[in-house]
């Protein structure tokens, strides 16, 4: 399982900008994000690597932020590999809100992230699959 | 952590024999003083005695206080015809000091005061203070601003009067607020509304509820529900109550509510108060809403007449649960000139506090109306924080979230309505009158 932070934002100028430059000031490393377009505000998802210092830090300046727990899993580099895992979700009705993926792992294996119906499930189906399930410590 | 519950609450009346008059004896002392009070106006304002004789009314056919109906109305812009110092009933050199707002349109509306004006004015907020359970031994922390606006000086010469300690902190800069409210050991607090519910968010924020020795708050200047009184209650464990006045009239300490909360009593000994209909001038019956109208009895420096107020509110005559005669003025549905006709249908500020309040949670009850016009329809957007505690990981439940609030707007006001949700804390706090409403049509 993984920590992700899910912050508020308005779709306006800066307002990303406004969550990194507070996590730089506390120190923190961002190891993923993603942010879909939405016509007024949207959801800045993050991964890093203190997630319960970066909810306080940034809740006290006035983010909203939700701490969620997501499933991680190495992605290997050959054809058809994503849509496998995708095909075992699917088989067993788990539905999959969004997924995203990190690279910097100095040298490992790429993460997906997904956030489903059932994350508990969800992993174990993708694990009796046969893929590498990543942890909040093995990043 | 001081508040009082109603249970052992101990009613306090400052001035017993006026508050608690027979409508027979305050209509007496009213009639007096209107008397003396028409003719001083008369002979010494040539604005009033001009708007008399254009009216046919002398001093002599004003007998009584029901004669009031005859006299002529005065307006804010007779005010700024007159501005600054045009209707004093007095000599320059005996005014003490003066008081003024802002008006929307550049020139402040202003009001002079001699020494004995700044006596009364003093004692009716000792009157207000007392009301709200306060005496000689409390320490009144007064973050309303100091200067030209009536709130800083109007609480701080209740302060004097009535011999508590005042704390003149002004407005701004919330962390040494909250420092000076908990070291000097504030008993009660004044300031606007607005800012009422923002100090007590950031003392809850940063743990001090319980480290204040607060038992009251003291909030007017700006129309607000009896949602956001109760939300600041129980935020602070204290009580709060309802002040009103306007600087024209003397400034806060018109009237207060008493901690039954079913009105608020007006010093009706010197400052009395009626109720028209805005269109024809007819007097309003007890429960029927129409726009409040002063006429000041014992102001010497600068009287006012039938002063309309733009406030709209409903007046009720008879005894309150806490002993007062006082007719009592109720919470104000808005002003004639913040109400917004959007597609035909008469929208207040105060309406969209109560809805957003009602709702229970999901967003704050901080909020900004925009009102546009596309295409020449009216259309009215409403700026909503999201609350911390209804904030979901998903897109999907914010919509439906912002359908929830588009949905609560539209039964409350009658007109369908966009809602932007916006993060906390980005709608401005103010710390004199919030602003609630921007008017972006072109008329």
């Amino acid at each position: 399982m993984i920590k992700q932070l899910s912050v508020f934002v308005e779709n306006k100028p800066g307002s990303l900008m406004e969550v990194t430059s507070k996590l730089t000031e506390a120190h923190i490393n961002i190891r993923a994000v993603a942010s879909f377009d939405t016509p007024e505000f949207g959801i800045l998802r993050l991964v890093v690597d203190k997630p319960t210092e970066a909810k306080g830090y940034l809740t006290e300046r006035g983010f909203v932020v939700r701490v969620n727990d997501v499933i991680g899993a190495e992605l290997e580099d050959k054809k058809g590999n994503l849509n496998q895992m995708l095909a075992v979700l699917a088989e067993n009705s788990i539905n999959v809100r969004y997924i995203y993926s990190f690279v910097i792992r100095e040298g490992r294996a790429p993460v997906l992230v997904f956030s489903t119906d059932d994350y508990e499930k969800a992993a174990s189906i993708l694990k009796d699959a046969g893929v590498k399930m990543v942890d909040e410590s093995d990043l | 952590m001081a508040g009082v519950s109603l249970e052992n609450w101990q009613e306090r009346i400052r001035d017993p024999k006026i508050e608690c008059m027979s409508r027979d004896e305050m209509s007496a002392l009213q009639s007096e003083k209107l008397v003396k009070q028409v003719k001083r106006v008369y002979e010494n304002v040539p604005f009033y005695r001009r708007k008399m004789q254009q009216k046919g009314v002398e001093p002599g056919d004003i007998r009584g206080i029901e004669d009031i109906g005859k006299l002529p109305f005065t307006t804010k812009e007779d005010l700024r015809d007159n501005y600054p110092f045009g209707l004093l009933a007095v000599p320059q050199e005996k005014i003490a000091r003066v008081q003024g707002t802002s008006g929307t349109t550049g020139k402040l509306t202003l009001a002079s005061y001699t020494k004995y004006d700044v006596e009364v004015w003093g004692e009716c907020v000792a009157r207000a203070l007392t009301m709200a359970g306060l005496t000689s031994e409390d320490r009144i922390h007064i973050c309303y601003g100091y200067g030209l606006f009536t709130g800083g000086m109007g609480l701080d010469y209740g302060a004097m009067q009535l011999g508590a300690m005042a704390i003149p902190m002004s407005a701004g800069n919330t962390q040494r607020q909250m420092m000076c409210m908990e070291d000097f050991g504030a008993t009660a607090f004044a300031c606007t509304p607005s800012y009422a519910l923002y100090l007590a968010e950031s003392i809850q924020e940063a743990g001090l509820v319980d480290r204040m020795q607060l038992k009251a708050g003291i909030h007017g200047a700006e129309p607000w529900t009896e949602e956001m009184r109760r939300k600041i209650e129980d935020i602070l464990h204290i009580n709060c109550f309802d002040i009103y006045g306007l600087c024209e009239v003397t400034g806060p300490g018109v009237a207060l509510d008493c901690i039954h909360h079913e009105g608020l009593h007006v010093y009706e000994d010197h400052f009395y108060p009626e109720l028209i209909n805005p269109a024809t001038y007819e007097p309003c019956a007890d429960g029927e809403t129409g726009e409040l109208v002063f006429t000041t009895l014992s102001k010497e420096g600068m009287p006012l007449i039938r002063y309309r107020t733009k406030d709209l509110t409903s007046m009720t005559h008879g005894t309150c649960k806490c002993g007062r005669t006082l007719v009592r003025i109720h919470k104000f549905t808005g002003r004639t000139d913040d109400m917004k006709v959007i597609r035909g249908v008469n929208v207040f500020p105060t309406q969209v506090e109560t809805a957003l309040l009602s709702m229970g949670g999901g967003v704050a009850p901080h909020y900004l109306m925009i009102v546009d016009r596309e295409n020449n329809m009216d259309v009215l957007t409403v700026m909503v924080e999201v609350d911390e505690r209804y904030f979901s990981d998903e897109i999907r439940k914010l919509d439906e979230l912002k359908n929830k609030v588009a949905a609560v707007l539209k039964q409350a006001l009658g007109v369908s309505v966009r809602v932007k949700l916006v993060e906390p804390k980005t709608i401005q706090r103010s710390e004199g009158k919030a602003k609630r409403v921007i008017d972006n049509r072109q008329m």
